[in-house]
């Protein structure tokens, strides 16, 4: 595999490689198996690839065990998490940076910023930024800033060459505001559950499998 | 590229004479420069800017304390912080919301990575507090042709929507182009509103749509729960049908505010439907009113060229 691959590529998921620069929102309910979907989009490839970890609804260093279990590799100087949840703490082991709330938006990206440059200073010229989820800053913070906060994060991810992946809950957010955060996005890819099967759909990004493709979590 | 203005804030002389030099020296950024949050509001009061820099550590507050301001006055102005302070040590309180880019001075040519970011940031408008349609620079290419001066003398625009404040009995009617940054009313029965920023204007979402926005209580949306401005201005209940251009162009929403929470009729709607696109055949009649006049403008320019009567040259 090169080094210098123009896309980010997904392994085990009926998902074909994305160009650099692209921002994805993903959406399915909580307990149906969307935050293994995000951890898997956020596997990295190789090791000239960085991950970064936006985590809102479960703390940084849950997020690191899960991500390893599934196979991820914790190289700390290019895999990091901001930590918005309430009860956050700083890990500098573990490169972890709490935020302390997920109402403080402001905060969240100056360490998603400063984050992501140390990342890049590191060595990795490909990063993964993971969100998950979107929800509780939805709940928590003011329409508006929920907004700044996702546009400068796609905008960064869009011209830093970066990988953006995004999980919502869309039974914690209204249709219509959903809809409207979607727009800062360049595709969706959906996850269901019908009758114990998981499957995914992909929308709005080109040259991917139409339609509901399988996917099996477990056996991957 | 039209020229940017940055306001570029840091108490250090000489590290303020360096970012201004770096931020300049491409010629096509004009750069003014303020060393205290209160000067830096001083001159955000006399002028616009396109985008601002400033340090974290300031004489009288924290460069969070100039975002706060800008986000009152001009919201979707994008803001850097560039400073050698670490993340621990900003104190973000009472600023959760402002948001801003954040850029370490003291890593390696962070000048040259701040001079790419003030331009993507303003390209890409990625500081806004709303969502934007997919294709918003076509939108306002489109929104020129049609929004020409004097466009708010024009009767008609009064005439229906006073009709529509009565006929649908509602508090406000109005008709609303939305710009780059805000929503200027054209007509406004009921009130007197002139703009209203586009983070705080509804119709900001109404134009991401194919067809009408009804928000029947504004606090039961999660998008507008949170904003003050709508409570401010008596805004509860709306219904806004977007103004598209023959060519598919959203400029702008024809739309009825009221006061109190209210549903609307499908019949009413369907009629709602009918006040806009009065509006907007009116819009579009004078888009090739103007044009006719530009051409018959230049026509006679032409004519004057060649001076073959001489009438009305200078």
């Amino acid at each position: 595999m090169s080094l210098q691959e123009p896309t980010y590529t997904f392994e085990s998921l009926p998902l074909r490689g994305v160009e650099t620069g692209t921002n994805i929102l993903v959406t399915g309910p909580a307990l149906g198996g969307v935050r293994e979907l995000t951890m898997r989009m956020l596997l990295r490839r190789h090791s000239r690839e960085g991950t970064l970890f936006i985590a809102a609804d479960v703390d940084g260093r849950e997020t690191l065990a899960d991500y390893e279990a599934l196979g991820g590799d914790l190289d700390f100087a290019r895999v990091g998490v901001v930590d918005c949840t309430e009860n956050g703490a700083d890990d500098g082991e573990c490169n972890v940076h709490a935020v302390g709330s997920p109402a403080d938006l402001t905060g969240a990206g100056i360490e998603f910023s400063s984050l992501y440059e140390r990342i890049h200073a590191n060595g990795a010229t490909r990063v993964r930024t993971g969100v998950y989820t979107l929800s509780p800053f939805v709940v928590y913070a003011p329409a508006k800033s929920v907004f700044r906060f996702v546009h400068t994060l796609t905008g960064r991810i869009r011209t830093a060459d970066g990988l953006g992946v995004c999980a919502i809950d869309p039974d914690a957010v209204d249709d219509q505001t959903l809809s409207s955060i979607a727009q800062a996005f360049d595709g969706q890819v959906e996850l269901r559950e019908v009758d114990g099967q998981r499957a995914i759909r992909v929308r709005g990004l080109s040259d991917q499998p139409e339609g509901w493709q399988p996917v099996d979590f477990d056996a991957a | 590229m039209r020229e940017l203005t940055v306001l570029c804030v840091d108490a250090d002389g000489d590290e303020r004479a360096a970012t201004c030099d770096s931020l300049a020296a491409d010629g096509e950024v004009a750069v003014t420069t303020a060393d205290s949050v209160a000067a830096a509001a001083d001159t955000l009061s006399r002028a616009a800017v396109d985008c601002v820099v400033t340090d974290y550590d300031l004489p009288d507050g924290t460069g969070l304390d100039v975002a706060a301001r800008i986000r009152e006055t001009a919201p979707d102005t994008p803001c850097i912080l560039f400073t050698d302070a670490p993340p621990d040590r900003i104190d973000t309180a009472d600023r959760e919301g402002v948001v801003v880019e954040y850029l370490p001075r003291d890593m390696p040519e962070a000048r040259d990575a701040l001079a790419r970011m003030v331009g993507n940031l303003v390209d890409q408008r990625t500081q806004v507090g709303y969502p934007l349609p997919t294709r918003e620079d076509e939108r306002l290419a489109a929104l020129e042709q049609y929004d020409r001066p004097g466009m708010e003398a024009a009767e008609s625009f009064d005439r229906l929507t006073a009709l529509a404040r009565e006929y649908f009995d509602v508090d406000v009617a109005f008709v609303g182009l939305i710009d780059a940054h805000e929503e200027r009313f054209l007509a406004c029965a009921g009130a007197s509103w002139e703009t209203l920023t586009r983070e705080d204007s509804m119709c900001t979402h109404t134009i991401l749509r194919d067809d009408l926005m009804v928000v029947e209580d504004t606090h039961d949306d999660d998008r507008f729960a949170d904003n003050d401005r709508l409570d401010e201005l008596g805004i509860r209940a709306y219904a806004g049908v977007p103004l598209e251009t023959p060519r598919g162009a959203t400029i702008g929403a024809f739309c009825l505010t009221h006061d109190e929470p209210r549903g609307f009729e499908a019949d009413e709607l369907a009629d709602l439907r009918r006040f806009a696109a009065e509006a907007m055949d009116q819009l579009e009649l004078r888009r090739q009113l103007n044009e006719c006049e530009d051409a018959r403008d230049a026509a006679d320019h032409a004519g004057t060229g060649t001076g073959d009567d001489g009438g009305d040259a200078p």
